[in-house]
């Protein structure tokens, strides 16, 4: 069951706004979109433990050097940048 | 009313593999920001991580080391939250299936630190504030580190820093981490609550975050211990919250909450497979750990009566005990080698850095060819120091120094013609003696040893000068 409280908190940890009158809305739409999941509560299952969907283990890397990109690269998509560092602007 | 302290760590140790968890770029302290960057670790939409094999088998090797089970199965998950030193606004870490659980780490007061566990996880990247912006470089961002989390078992700072101490120790010697503090290759968070001495229950914890220095460490603890006491004696409550610790002013202050809700919605980490580890991969990993300090510090006290302090100077840095190790081999005491290191060999090696890398121009088999000639009673404890002197000036051995004429110690005879002779000479000395000034003797001794050119025995001088005086 969402409550009201589950979306203020989501909305804190997501970083949005959300005022009073909104609220009730919101909770009802949550409630809908969490319901779909449970669709999947019903499916069967074989009832063994189950692990990660391909079934793999142990993929691992050695741990050799590989040249990094350069900073010009690297900051390419960046929003903004200054002095070669990814800049984030102070907005409180 | 009396308290006690009762504290917890979680230490992140970054290990010293060459590349970062899960991509190739270098794990190399410093560079020119964003230089040691990929897509995958300044985490780009479409990238997917790879882990690194040698962070798994550092992991395990800390966790042998101190005395954690190895889990068979272990997984990486993602704890969420959104701050700028996060490219991904989640950091890569594992939640309920870490790779070593139940460890301790035993204190020379007897008290075992338990070990709740250790896991593996990346680092995030550094930031910098100025101007009132955030600038950010990702060049620390998936370093690889362990974090490893205590139960609340200190009782005291004391003890607190010497786990810290020995922690550093047993991680530089399996050589999984330099653990300099300094270069933030080490950081601890310390959990504190207090409670009236005798009590059982737990107090409310504070958290004191990012200390870089053991210093820091105790001055934080010390100080927030009090602050703790000084609440409660005065009717408050602890507050649970984060601090941090502001070395200048010796305090402890609040830190703005990360997140409100102090919700990370850990997950399982989908772009991630499963950690399996075999029963015999461990057996491996332990079979090639080095002898751990505390074991190297028990033989040193009792196989080789080395008093304790000193073989703590001579274990707490591996290479001094390699050295040590290699240096008294085939000999009968090692005392007089380990009293040369500590001694001689020390005063001109005395940082801690040196000590870490302990580079000595004298070779551990120079050393030990001069002290078999002393065990060989070829030469006299006094020439033997003073050669040694001249080996770690110049690095050549002992033989460059020693002619035939010094080998060999003094025979009776001799021996009692030169003290008779200091006694004829030094009339004054023998009757300031005889006067019941003891010092009075020293002279003579010396006036012996310089007739033999410092290879008399020094105890067999002084029995017969007595001896001679007593006539």
């Amino acid at each position: 069951m969402v409550t009201k409280q589950d979306v203020e908190n989501i909305a804190i940890l997501s970083k949005l706004f959300v005022a009073e009158d909104e609220l009730d809305n919101l909770t009802k739409q949550m409630q809908e979109i969490v319901s779909f999941a449970d669709a999947i509560n019903n499916a069967p299952d074989s009832g063994e433990e189950f692990d990660n969907i391909n079934n793999l283990s142990n993929v691992f890397r050695e741990d050799v050097v590989v040249p990094s990109l350069s900073a010009e690269e690297i900051l390419k998509n960046a929003p903004e940048q200054g002095e070669n560092h990814f800049l984030v602007r102070n907005h409180a | 009313m009396k308290y006690e302290l009762v504290s917890g760590f979680e230490t992140h140790v970054e290990l010293s593999t060459n590349t970062k968890i899960f991509c190739s770029c270098t794990t190399a302290f410093g560079g020119e920001p964003n230089t040691h960057c990929c897509p995958v670790c300044i985490g780009l939409p479409g990238t997917l991580p790879k882990l690194n094999r040698q962070v798994v088998r550092y992991a395990i090797m800390a966790g042998l080391a101190t005395n954690c089970e190895i889990a068979e199965v272990a997984k990486m998950d993602r704890k969420n939250y959104c701050y700028p030193d996060l490219p991904k606004a989640y950091q890569i870490s594992e939640y309920d299936k870490p790779l070593c659980e139940h460890g301790y780490i035993q204190l020379s007061n007897g008290r075992k630190i338990r070990i709740l566990r250790i896991h593996i996880e990346e680092d995030a990247g550094k930031l910098i504030h100025a101007h009132g912006d955030t600038y950010v470089d990702y060049n620390r961002g998936g370093v690889p580190l362990i974090e490893i989390v205590t139960e609340p078992d200190f009782r005291s700072v004391d003890e607190a820093r010497e786990y810290v101490e020995r922690l550093q120790q047993i991680m530089r010697y399996i050589g999984v981490s330099d653990c300099r503090m300094e270069e933030g290759s080490m950081r601890c968070d310390v959990n504190i609550s207090v409670r009236p001495e005798g009590s059982e229950e737990l107090g409310t914890r504070t958290e004191i975050k990012n200390m870089n220095s053991i210093n820091n460490i105790v001055k934080a603890m010390e100080y927030e211990f009090e602050r703790q006491v000084d609440v409660i004696e005065s009717g408050g409550k602890v507050i649970q919250e984060t601090l941090r610790y502001d070395d200048a002013s010796g305090t402890t202050s609040s830190m703005r909450g990360k997140e409100d809700a102090n919700d990370y919605r850990y997950f399982r980490d989908p772009d991630l497979v499963t950690i399996l580890t075999s029963r015999e991969e461990v057996e491996e990993i332990r079979s090639i750990l080095p002898e751990l300090p505390a074991v190297k510090q028990s033989r040193y006290t009792d196989d080789y009566g080395i008093p304790e302090k000193d073989a703590q100077l001579l274990t707490k840095y591996r290479k001094v005990s390699e050295y040590f190790d290699e240096a008294i081999k085939g000999l009968d005491n090692p005392k007089t080698a380990a009293n040369f290191i500590i001694g001689s060999i020390f005063r001109r090696v005395e940082t801690e850095k040196d000590k870490e890398t302990f580079d000595v121009p004298v070779s551990p088999a120079q050393l030990n060819e001069l002290v078999k000639l002393i065990e060989d009673k070829k030469i006299q404890n006094n020439l033997a120091k003073k050669t040694l002197e001249k080996m770690l000036d110049t690095g050549k051995s002992c033989t460059e120094f020693i002619d035939e004429s010094d080998l060999g110690g003094v025979d009776d005879g001799a021996l009692e013609e030169m003290c008779r002779k200091a006694i004829e000479s030094n009339p004054n000395a023998v009757s300031d003696y005889r006067g019941g000034k003891e010092k009075a003797l020293m002279s003579l001794l010396g006036n012996v040893m310089k007739q033999s050119r410092g290879k008399a025995d020094a105890v067999a001088v002084k029995t017969k000068l007595i001896e001679l005086i007593a006539e």
